[in-house]
């Protein structure tokens, strides 16, 4: 990943304590990536998701409330994320499992305790993570706590994977 | 400064090297299971580097356990191929779930670093231990390098005092503190329970330990007493000594007095959702699940046999029992609570996952509500969006199951 570059997508807005039964019905399980994303799309139906029910071609990003990616370990749920086009969450806090695994699979996890409330579902959206800075539809900015330099460390490589591959080869 | 227990056995086992807020530590024992496995054996055959220590994991085939899709099958098998070829020695075969097996083994002792491939790995806190769950991804960097990345959790005391009346359990318990504190009331912090008076037997302590993650704790352990040392010496023969130098400091410490107890309900869609049994009597249930890895051990099958034994369940009521591994079936047999359970009308499912985290077996249809002793009930978990799940214990579970609607255990006890 390239800190220096913006990520910018169109939001995807959830609120607090969402759990990853929710987000990817256990159902979904599956190593077959179209079954993978059937299961985004039938928990967005679950979540209300008020955007349509396809994703924006530009990618999601998602702005969430407390807690969010709770229960369930599956990382199924964000690797079917992922390949629905997420390029980041900015969330108030993270489930512990969750903020690892999108870490692990190369997707910024932000917190940002103050946009919730200034966004709707399929606002565009920007962010910096060089400059730990939100920018909005209304031009409005906002600030993010900064990412642990371990967390850069393995965002930088595009994931644990590669990051493994770094401590083992050095490549 | 690192907090609690937890902190002193992560400190104990750092390596040395520090980025930002996280150090790397030796891990002791690991676990996976067979969803986890199979998602990551692409990008672990692809690393070609060897497994870290092949007589420190445990690989589970419990979820799709037996498999009832073609798919399933398919994973599973290239599971056991990747087992078998490797020569692991400790793959066990729809013996039971991952979190019951491994604290069946002689692997998991107090004082160990434990990690597994489920947000549940938390139970084999009970033994005294750090244990904590991660996905597929950090799994595959555990098994290779025997290490991983953890940051340093500040840690609650909770001082268990009283004593626990009879119709109360672990699971009580542990729902009584989710209601308090809510999903998120412990996030990224260590609960460090201490047992005063010995009440609380070591399968409840399981339960307890099990359902910490769901208010977002990393970690839940008992501070090892005369219950581990007991547990330990019947399953491995003997104990060792098991001691801490120095203070341990902590956060925050919470009393919590066993004898006020009551049997908790943890109602849809939440598992902080709770109230006593008492305040939502009545409510129609379709069907009952005894199992899972926080409500399937030998004691809940006890509680569960002690209520309906001699008693009929209600007209139209589905009573799903799952033991929790193999050997507590056979033991629940040796102890006539199998038989207690069937004659009441109660149908045995083999041990594995599948009615608690709806992939098979029980599955709920729209309308319906089932009690269940498992660990979550978010909406669509055991089936169809449009039903609902109750958690409680096996003994409300059993009076449930006897009446047809939610029952306190006081009133058939």
């Amino acid at each position: 990943m390239d800190f220096h570059a913006e990520i910018a997508g169109s939001v995807w807005l959830l609120g607090d304590h969402v759990n990853t039964d929710m987000l990817h019905p256990p159902d979904y399980f599956s190593l077959d990536a179209d079954r993978m994303k059937e299961g985004i799309r039938q928990g967005r139906r679950r979540l209300k998701a008020a955007a349509a029910a396809d994703f924006a071609a530009e990618g999601i990003v998602i702005v969430a409330g407390e807690n969010f990616g709770c229960g369930s370990s599956r990382e199924t749920s964000v690797r079917a994320l992922a390949a629905c086009g997420l390029k980041a969450v900015v969330a108030q806090s993270f489930a512990r499992i969750f903020h690892r695994s999108l870490t692990n699979l190369g997707i910024p996890a932000l917190v940002c305790r103050d946009i919730q409330n200034h966004v709707s579902d399929g606002d565009p959206i920007a962010l910096s993570i060089k400059d730990g800075s939100i920018t909005l539809r209304s031009e409005q900015r906002y600030g993010c706590a900064a990412l642990d330099p371990h967390v850069m460390k393995i965002l930088a490589c595009g994931g644990l994977v590669a990051y493994l591959q770094k401590e083992l080869h050095g490549l | 400064m690192s907090e609690g227990l937890t902190g002193a056995i992560i400190e104990k086992h750092a390596d040395g090297r520090h980025e930002g807020s996280y150090l790397s530590v030796r891990i002791d024992f690991l676990m996976l299971h067979d969803p986890a496995l199979a998602l990551m054996l692409h990008d672990l055959k692809a690393q070609a580097a060897p497994i870290h220590d092949k007589s420190r994991l445990l690989v589970t085939i419990d979820h799709f356990a037996p498999a009832s899709t073609i798919e399933r099958a398919n994973l599973v098998k290239d599971v056991l191929a990747f087992a078998e070829q490797q020569g692991l020695p400790h793959c066990l075969v729809h013996q039971g779930i991952c979190h019951q097996v491994m604290v069946e083994g002689p692997w998991v002792v107090p004082g160990m670093l434990v990690v597994g491939s489920d947000s549940h790995t938390t139970t084999a806190g009970a033994l005294g231990c750090v244990a904590t769950g991660m996905g597929s991804t950090d799994m595959l960097y555990c098994m290779v390098t025997g290490t991983t990345w953890l940051q340093m959790p500040a840690a609650i005391r909770i001082n268990l005092t009283g004593e626990l009346p009879l119709h109360s359990m672990g699971k009580d318990i542990i729902l009584d503190l989710l209601g308090a504190t809510g999903e998120a009331g412990f996030l990224y912090q260590a609960l460090e329970f201490y047992d005063f008076n010995c009440q609380v037997s070591m399968d409840d302590r399981f339960a307890i330990c099990n359902m910490v993650v769901e208010a977002g704790a990393k970690n839940g352990l008992f501070f090892p007493d005369s219950v581990t040392r007991s547990y330990c010496e019947a399953r491995d023969g003997q104990a060792e000594a098991w001691e801490h130098e120095g203070s341990i400091s902590y956060s925050n410490a919470l009393d919590l007095d066993l004898s006020a107890m009551l049997p908790k309900i943890a109602s849809p869609h939440s598992p902080a959702n709770v109230m006593n049994v008492a305040d939502a009597q009545g409510e129609t249930i379709h069907q009952v699940f005894i199992g899972s890895c926080t409500g399937g051990r030998l004691r809940d099958l006890e509680m569960a046999a002690r209520v309906l034994k001699g008693g009929r369940v209600a007209p139209g009521m589905r009573l799903l029992v799952s033991p929790a591994s193999q050997r507590i079936y056979r033991e629940s047999i040796d102890r006539g609570y199998v038989q207690a359970i069937m004659d009441a009308g109660g149908v045995m499912l083999n041990p594995s996952c599948g009615p608690c985290g709806g992939i098979d077996k029980g599955i709920l249809a729209a309308g319906e509500a089932c009690l269940s002793t498992s660990n979550r009930n978010f909406q669509g978990r055991m089936g169809d969006p449009a039903s609902r799940v109750f958690l409680a214990s096996a003994l409300t579970a059993a009076a449930t199951a006897l009446r047809g609607k939610i029952t306190d255990p006081r009133e058939v006890l």
